[in-house]
């Protein structure tokens, strides 16, 4: 038995004849544990690597929510579900103070209404054209760096006065060299999953900025 | 002081390590065999989409795109019930007092559909899900600091190292091999009404996890109709033997909707 077990590699076949799922089973875990770990290392590093970007990028957007500014988030694919929990987690937060926030794929009607008359790379520049005031903030996920659609929108965004934030991973592609972000949080990975949630540690980490500036401005360290 | 968030990695162990192994073999095995993975999270919609788009369209070019849905209707429960066949998968992301969760985990095992449940927070009671993928903390920001985006990451990604290993994803035979197997005896067999009898003495139209079969409920009692669709009862032997606690079950749910509000 051992010794099949060692010379399995010889018979590449063998594996369809497998049965025991017992040493699958330890692999998997052992597999898991592994990823898990590359995921806590890769969220802490981030941080510290952004440590002081984080604390100002947070205080900046308490300021202008503050001043009654709101956030758009976008992203595409798993992204734009992340994007939609972090507006999630702005407007509808488990505790502290919700602001205004939504993610720009969240209307279907909206985001196939765009695609499909003025084409995919404008679905979220025309909407930020739409709604955004100089007091807003735009966030920004993509894991290369270098979605279309998603540049556009910054540029736009960063024209019309909104404090602009991008989250991107690999080695940053288009948003690290962006002049029209104000903040590039470039996550270094290969792996679009140990990114996308390093990305929303990164997230949570402005939120908390934010939500502990307003609650100091609140009790009347910075007037009106 | 900024306020910390544990790394999601940081509790996977050895316990939760062996939990998603497990869980992603059978997720394997059930895709394997045809089946589409649905998924809900009432509190936390984007999770759902993220679960689905995971499995539909890989971010590793060359893996398997795989049947999965987000199911993000105000009925979840509903909604599972019409789009699940038998040997289907369905995932919630929730906490354990999420009330459609709950009824859905539960008829679930009518409906024949292996179900996960990812959450932190207070654990849901052992068996009610097939894998209780669980984060023990109560910390209520995890959802938003990508624990839970961690969990169906590792998931999927162990499920596709189970597809290089064709021998291990034949249905298991060793599972009915028990004189005392539970599912095969029919033995107080899961079942939820679809029409309920047209009079007193006749069947009603029940699904269960082998499929659809006409039930007599005659033992529930000389109140007709003795079941209303979407009713849960216990099947033996082609009776109905009990219908279970639904509207106590409806009565917690609601008041803890009141409570909620």
């Amino acid at each position: 038995m051992i010794e099949s077990e060692n010379t399995s590699f010889l018979y590449p076949f063998i594996e369809s004849e497998e049965t025991d799922a017992t040493s699958l089973l330890d692999d998997l875990a052992a597999s898991a544990r592994d990823k898990a770990a590359e995921s806590v290392r890769l969220q802490r590093d981030s941080l510290d690597e952004y440590h002081d970007a984080l604390a100002t990028a947070g205080t900046e957007m308490a300021d202008r929510f503050r001043r009654g500014g709101r956030l758009y988030t976008f992203g595409n694919g798993g992204s734009s579900t992340d994007a939609a929990t972090l507006a999630s987690l702005f407007s509808r937060p488990a505790r502290g103070r919700p602001v205004a926030a939504w993610s720009l794929a969240a209307d279907n009607a909206v985001v196939t209404a765009l695609g499909n008359d003025v084409g995919f790379e404008l679905i979220f520049k025309r909407q930020i054209i739409a709604h955004a005031r100089d007091r807003d903030v735009a966030i920004a996920l993509s894991t290369s760096g270098n979605s279309e659609d998603l540049m556009a929108a910054i540029t736009e965004a960063k024209q019309r006065g909104l404090l602009t934030i991008g989250f991107a991973g690999h080695d940053g592609g288009r948003m690290a060299v962006a002049d029209d972000l104000d903040f590039c949080f470039t996550v270094h990975c290969q792996s679009i999953h140990r990114i996308q949630e390093s990305h929303a540690m990164l997230g949570y980490r402005l939120w908390s900025v934010a939500q502990e500036h307003m609650a100091r401005t609140r009790n009347g360290a910075h007037p009106l | 002081m900024t306020i910390t968030a544990k790394p999601g990695g940081s509790y996977v162990d050895a316990d939760l390590s062996a939990d998603l192994a497990a869980a992603a073999l059978d997720l394997a095995r059930r895709f394997h065999n045809g089946a589409t993975l649905w998924v809900i999270s009432p509190q936390w919609e984007p999770h759902a989409h993220h679960v689905a788009v995971e499995f539909v369209h890989p971010v590793i070019m060359g893996k398997r795109a795989l049947p999965s849905v987000a199911l993000v209707d105000p009925d979840p429960v509903a909604q599972a019930r019409v789009a699940s066949q038998p040997g289907d998968l369905l995932i919630a992301v929730a906490s354990a007092d999420e009330p459609s969760v709950v009824d859905a985990m539960r008829r679930a095992q009518a409906w024949g559909v292996l179900t996960l449940w990812i959450g932190s927070g207070p654990r849901p009671p052992a068996g009610a899900a097939h894998h209780i993928l669980w984060i023990d903390t109560d910390d209520p920001m995890v959802p938003a600091t990508g624990t839970f985006v961690l969990m169906y990451h590792l998931l999927w990604e162990l499920t596709h190292v189970c597809f290089e290993h064709p021998g291990l994803l034949k249905p298991a035979s060793d599972e009915c091999t028990d004189d005392v197997c539970v599912t095969c005896s029919d033995e107080g067999r899961l079942g939820e009404v679809l029409f309920e009898p047209t009079d007193a003495m006749s069947p009603a139209l029940v699904r269960t996890a082998n499929g659809e079969e006409w039930v007599d409920v005659t033992m529930l009692g000389p109140d007709f109709p003795q079941v209303q669709p979407n009713d849960l009862i216990l099947v033996h032997a082609g009776a109905a033997i009990t219908r279970l606690g639904d509207e106590r079950l409806r009565e917690e749910q609601t008041s803890k909707r009141e409570v909620k509000r």
